[in-house]
């Protein structure tokens, strides 16, 4: 390894101990590596996004495609939000971005999660083809129903509905349990991979000079 | 003097109330024990990702796959198991594949690990014919439906400053109609959405996902009759590794990740000890 | 001037949004062609408008600092700056930009090294709130430790091995029940989206009245 990779790793390990040190308790060096990825996060955005401005819209502009100027002054218009007297500027761009956004979203909404999801469940059911098949059939449409009753808001949960609600919620319980556990596997990889580093690289290689 | 004296504490209240940082440090130290001793134990291939491998693997040669990639620096050690795999299964089969970053640090990581990790060139793929590099743009809901669309609105020119109409894989490709399968890999939960909504809705596209292993739920919901497969996290690129016979760092990253839970295990138990401890022993009073 | 403050921008957005509808419910290749256009426009106008994070960075670091002007929050206020400086003018000043190898250097060893320990210490912070809260008090509670207990261990690699059964049981709880649960909760969730957004197109929603 040559200095620099040696004083990258340097580098590296002491962030990394500065943001493991929060578990002890909150101090400042926790603190900075925050507020150094913040300034680093910002930085980067910026850096990759500038030559979009050019590719997109400056350099089509520059050739003939003058239309594209509307979107890049909507784009500096944006930032009129930060004063105060004229933030009502910054509305048409938010409007255009709203419309657009929503537009887009409802169109492919209405077949994609609501009716493909449902013939899929019933789909589910009628397509089987042994028993197992037809009885995992019956359960996801039993959850997706009854996960849906659970989101009525408008009725009191009493009665049947009390009872599906119960139900659906049964479902959502385990659904979320899956999704905390996806959580924590996906945090235990990160924190694994940081020990990985500091075993491998910093004591292994640096320290020891093991290869 | 006259004072309350403290009770002394039962064990079901201790075993409930104990510092977080004898987790931590339990955790830390069980994580660290198969990284100096790996253990090396077998992992099981699961269904999502057979889909995932098949709908890669049944497509005709020459069919063309866009990989929209949204690495980033913060989930490296779980997304880098599933996209390096995914490439050289795409790369080992006669497929066109284009590349194009939709979040900002997808360029750089793309940069780093193609070419590096896995070598077009050396799988006889040559730039420009069988795989192209479109660079990064904000391609988020609205931006997807865009590309989509008319991919040299967005995309002029490759990463190298080539324009499009100069490269030869990407003459006649400008839309969706040209895709035949789309590879979105994607960070968010919600993200998976988009794909759905403005891809397989509006033109039947095929498509396979690739997310962290906290998204793997939320995805299972598509598969399999609106997205063809899917891989979680680096437990399922794992899986991938072993499917398409190319080990990687999943394996390391899989086999370090076996004592890591026991420490939050125990305490869960602990946990449920102390809770029950307390109900039945006040019931018992 | 309240036409051009409130009426105005809801116009532009029910106008966009009923062109994203039409392009996808219509044959009519007019609103293929504005559809193309809008949407190109926003990702010019996401680009163009990046440096809104750099200003809203500036304005909360100014407030954090006014509240609390100790010595301490002195540095931490200077050193998203001062990162934020140097990424970018490492990154402008050599060839290649991002992709010199100075840049690469911070972003290898600054910038992903704490991302990830920042992602990895969220195991710890997932785990020591699962060991406040999964505790079976309820059926809810133990349908939320089943699902999340089974499906994590189904995971490990080292569980199935001595446990087997771990994985048909966790496949099956992925695909089933989870399913079951997750596709009430996406049809639940498609539901309220289109509502939401149909306010949206209608003028009704409050967002738009603000400012």
């Amino acid at each position: 390894m040559d200095s620099w990779e040696v004083l990258g790793v340097l580098v590296g390990v002491f962030f990394i101990i500065s943001v493991l040190s929060m578990l002890w308790k909150d101090n400042l060096y926790f603190r900075l590596g925050q507020q150094a990825i913040l300034g680093a996060t910002i930085a980067h955005t910026i850096l990759m996004n500038m030559k979009n401005v050019l590719n997109i819209a400056l350099i089509p502009i520059s050739k003939g495609t003058i239309i594209l100027i509307v979107p890049f002054i909507l784009g500096l218009m944006i930032y009129l939000r930060l004063v105060p007297k004229y933030a009502w500027i910054s509305k048409y761009t938010t409007s255009v971005m709203i419309g657009v956004g929503t537009g887009v979203m409802i169109s492919g909404t209405l077949r994609g999660q609501i009716i493909d999801q449902v013939k899929a469940t019933v789909v589910d059911i009628f397509s089987a083809t042994n028993t197992y098949t037809v009885l995992n059939g019956v359960i996801i449409a039993i959850g997706t129903v009854t996960a849906i009753t659970f989101w009525i808001f408008t009725r009191e949960h009493k009665g049947v509905l009390g009872i599906s609600a119960k139900i659906g919620r049964i479902f959502l319980m385990i659904s979320l349990g899956a999704n905390w556990s996806g959580e924590l596997i996906l945090y235990l990889t990160a924190m694994v991979g940081r020990l990985i580093f500091i075993v491998n690289i910093f004591i292994k290689s640096v320290l020891l000079g093991i290869a | 003097m006259s004072g309350n004296k403290k009770e002394p504490r039962i064990i079901w209240e201790k075993l409930g109330d104990l510092d977080y940082r004898w987790l931590y440090g339990l955790s830390i130290i069980l994580m660290v024990i198969p990284i100096i001793q790996p253990i090396g134990l077998p992992t099981q291939v699961g269904e999502a990702t057979k889909g995932f491998y098949n709908a890669i693997v049944n497509l005709p040669p020459g069919s063309v796959v866009c990989v929209l990639f949204s690495g980033s620096a913060g989930y490296a050690d779980e997304q880098e198991a599933g996209f390096v795999a995914t490439w050289k299964v795409l790369f080992e089969h006669n497929l066109k594949v284009i590349f194009v970053s939709t979040a900002v640090d997808s360029e750089i990581i793309l940069n780093n690990e193609l070419g590096k990790m896995v070598n077009p060139e050396s799988y006889g793929k040559k730039y420009g014919i069988d795989y192209v590099r479109l660079g990064y743009a904000p391609l988020d809901e609205v931006g997807q439906a865009s590309f989509a669309q008319n991919i040299r609105g967005i995309f002029a020119k490759d990463v190298y400053g080539t324009p499009l109409d100069e490269i030869p894989l990407m003459k006649d490709i400008n839309n969706y109609q040209k895709i035949d399968l789309l590879y979105f890999q994607y960070l968010s939960c919600t993200d998976i959405e988009w794909v759905i909504r403005q891809w397989v809705v509006p033109y039947g596209t095929k498509a396979i996902v690739s997310c962290t292993t906290a998204c793997g739920p939320m995805a299972a919901p598509y598969y399999p009759k609106q997205i063809q497969g899917f891989i979680a996290g680096s437990g399922q690129g794992t899986e991938l590794e072993i499917l398409s016979k190319n080990p990687g760092r999943g394996a390391v990253l899989s086999d370090s990740k076996n004592f890591g839970i026991l420490g939050l295990l125990l305490f869960i138990v602990f946990g449920n000890i102390s809770y029950f401890g307390k109900k039945f022993g006040k019931r018992g009073e | 001037m309240s036409f051009f403050r409130y009426q105005l921008p809801t116009i532009i957005v029910t106008t966009c949004g009923i062109i994203m509808l039409l392009a996808f419910f219509t044959p009519f290749d007019i609103f293929t062609t504005i559809k193309a256009n809008l949407t190109q426009w926003m990702v010019v106008i996401a680009s163009t408008s990046i440096w809104l994070g750099f200003l809203y960075m500036c304005n909360a670091q100014y407030h954090m600092l006014k509240r609390n002007p100790t010595r301490s929050q002195k540095i931490l206020f200077v050193t998203p700056f001062a990162f934020f400086l140097l990424f970018f003018i490492v990154g402008i000043s050599f060839p290649k930009d991002t992709n010199s190898p100075q840049y690469l250097w911070l972003f290898n060893n600054i910038y992903s090294q704490v991302s990830m320990t920042i992602t990895g210490v969220m195991f710890f912070t997932l785990s020591s709130a699962a060991y406040r809260t999964f505790r079976a008090s309820s059926i809810d509670s133990l349908a939320l430790i089943l699902g999340g207990l089974i499906y994590t261990l189904r995971l490990i690699p080292m569980f199935p091995y001595f446990i087997p059964w771990l994985v048909p049981v966790g496949e099956w709880l992925l695909l089933v029940p989870n399913v079951g649960g997750g596709r009430g909760a996406v049809i639940a969730a498609a539901l309220a989206a289109m509502a939401v957004g149909l306010r949206t197109l209608w003028g009704r929603e409050v967002v738009l009245k603000e400012g």
